[in-house]
């Protein structure tokens, strides 16, 4: 669903806007209309995200509460090998799952964009509804898959892979397998609509004038979808920095994500100011990443045009 | 040219061609799976022992995982209609703003679209802290709000820019007070987005797992945290039949919510 994480864009000039002396009369509807879904973001979203920032920075009481005061302890603390182990093996997880997603979500939305319309509607509702599949469901299938002497066992064992019972679970391989599989629909989405955008005469075109299959995709096509790679970017590398169920049933909760420390360290340690200097690195990282993200696409941007 | 490619034979594309089967079959396998499995006769999921609906009986004599169901249920309702509601006013009051108003607060809106949830999850969790409530029905419904208004929203929203202001305006000269546009006009056109909107805000609540972890209290254990309590001590066949019948929702869902407003919602509105 974050497919269209984009608001829509502001209409220039809407046929809808009253005159601006109507608008004063109904200035008090339209703050009446605004106000629930206004006061819901403001008082359960922004405000709550302040007082993480400011709990950040508050010292623990004696049962892990926050007792207020100032102090950096609880990110210093953070700058342990241990959790930096945890940040650094989060992000690369996060970042060679969004590539694997984004490249199979080409291929895949390079494919369904070349089938007739029609065919192209029932294929999609066919990635819709592993897309809609409750998460949990599709995290415990690879469990069923990969146990010892399971379908995917018993595949390898008759083609000679594996002698007996395997021990792929848990481990980081079935963890990363569980990540591709639960974010890669989110990654088909936003490829699959810019794709579908393009005009098909300019990779016939490129191919007529002599571009071989790779440059037509690399000079042609990847720049002119390069909206839609960058929004199936984010929708993939950000909640992959923050999953704790995957890592805890498929990996074995050994190799741990951002989330599972986030999630310890209130659930089990019950130190909340050091969990919520964990949550706004998170949240650092996600803003960092954006940055990263949208710089890149500029650059690239510059060098094709 | 890509049909034309694939006609001719142009092997990359074969062969990518194929990829993406494969990767649409690998989409179906893990599901497929959980559904098989679910009718097998034997305690361990993985060693077939022929067929059997036992483990749905199982299931129906679980109180613990029943209570739970109730409880993401109830959850799932209220909040998707507290968020198809909050979505239809912000989009009702949006026409109302200027172009730069309007994108302030539709960028205000899917903020928590783009902060990971579980951050969202924490900072909720912080102001009930703060304000020492106690976790319960109403903390939960409020952290499945936050998750589901961004998507009631979009899918309102997108609907009601896509209507014809030219009705409404109609219907002001012809003497329609605000209520009866609203009640002749507006809802009769906006029906089928806001049932979808409220299906699938109800299919996010439902299956929420990690907003639940912070904002469930002791007596409102979700569904999905009953299941994956479960889970961290071992998969059982009861565990495979209740995923088919969450499989079954799914489709039931998708064709209730209607495909046209699916893919509006996926697809088309970024185009």
């Amino acid at each position: 669903m974050t497919v269209t994480a984009a608001p829509p864009a502001p209409a220039t000039a809407s046929p809808t806007a009253p005159a601006s002396r109507s608008r004063l009369r109904h200035h008090g509807a339209t703050l009446a209309l605004l106000a629930p879904a206004g006061i819901t973001v403001v008082a359960l979203v922004l405000v709550p995200l302040a007082l993480v920032v400011r709990n950040s920075f508050a010292a623990p009481d004696a049962y892990g509460g926050v007792q207020g005061g100032f102090t950096l302890a609880n990110y210093r603390e953070l700058i342990d090998p241990v959790y930096l182990k945890v940040f650094g093996y989060s992000l690369g997880m996060a970042a060679l799952n969004t590539v694997v997603c984004l490249v199979l979500g080409y291929v895949v939305s390079y494919w369904l964009a070349g089938r007739p319309p029609q065919r192209q509607g029932i294929l999609l509702l066919l990635i819709i509804v592993p897309f809609w599949t409750d998460f949990l469901v599709r995290t415990f299938a690879w469990i069923n898959l990969l146990s010892p002497g399971g379908p995917v066992n018993a595949l390898t064992d008759a083609v000679g892979l594996t002698d007996g019972p395997a021990q792929w679970i848990p481990s980081q391989g079935a963890s990363f397998i569980g990540l591709v599989y639960a974010f890669l629909p989110t990654a088909i989405f936003p490829v699959y609509a810019t794709l579908r955008g393009v005009d098909p005469s300019l990779g016939e075109a490129a191919r007529d004038l002599g571009c071989g299959w790779w440059r037509v995709h690399t000079k042609v096509l990847l720049p002119l979808v390069r909206p839609g790679l960058l929004a199936a970017a984010l929708l993939t590398f950000i909640p992959t920095l923050g999953v704790f169920v995957i890592p805890v049933l498929l990996g074995g909760g050994k190799n741990q994500l951002v989330g599972n420390l986030i999630v310890t360290l209130y659930t089990e340690f019950r130190n909340q100011p050091m969990g919520a200097a964990a949550s706004v690195v998170l949240l650092a990282l996600m803003i960092l990443s954006v940055a990263v993200l949208g710089t890149a696409a500029r650059r690239l941007r510059g060098k094709t045009s | 040219m890509r049909s034309r490619a694939a006609r001719t034979g142009h092997l990359p594309d074969a062969v990518t061609g194929w990829l993406a089967r494969g990767v649409i079959v690998f989409l179906y396998v893990p599901i497929v799976v959980v559904v098989v499995l679910s009718f097998n006769d034997s305690d361990l999921t993985y060693k077939w022992a022929g067929f059997s609906t036992r483990w749905y009986g199982v299931l129906a004599q679980d109180t613990d995982l029943l209570a739970a169901l109730r409880v993401s249920a109830e959850a799932g309702v209220i909040s998707a209609t507290l968020a198809t509601l909050g979505g239809l006013f912000a989009a009702m009051g949006m026409a109302r703003l200027g172009p730069r108003g309007r994108a302030l607060f539709s960028g205000s809106l899917f903020l928590p679209l783009v902060i990971p949830e579980i951050v969202l999850g924490v900072a909720l969790l912080s102001v009930f802290g703060t304000l020492r409530a106690s976790l319960g029905m109403t903390s939960l419904v409020l952290g499945h709000l936050v998750v589901t208004l961004p998507y009631a929203a979009l899918i309102v929203i997108g609907a009601h820019r896509a209507l014809d202001p030219s009705l409404d305006e109609a219907a002001a000269d012809l003497g329609c007070g605000a209520w009866q546009r609203l009640r002749l006009i507006t809802l009769p056109l906006l029906k089928h987005a806001l049932l979808a909107s409220w299906l699938l805000c109800f299919t996010i609540s439902f299956g929420n797992i990690v907003m639940s972890t912070f904002t469930g209290g002791v007596g409102t254990t979700t569904l999905p945290l009953r299941v994956y309590s479960l889970l961290k001590t071992g998969l059982t066949p009861e565990i495979n039949a209740l995923g088919t019948l969450l499989v079954l929702f799914t489709f039931v869902i998708i064709l209730g919510a209607g495909l046209r407003q699916m893919r509006r919602v996926l697809v088309d509105d970024r185009t």
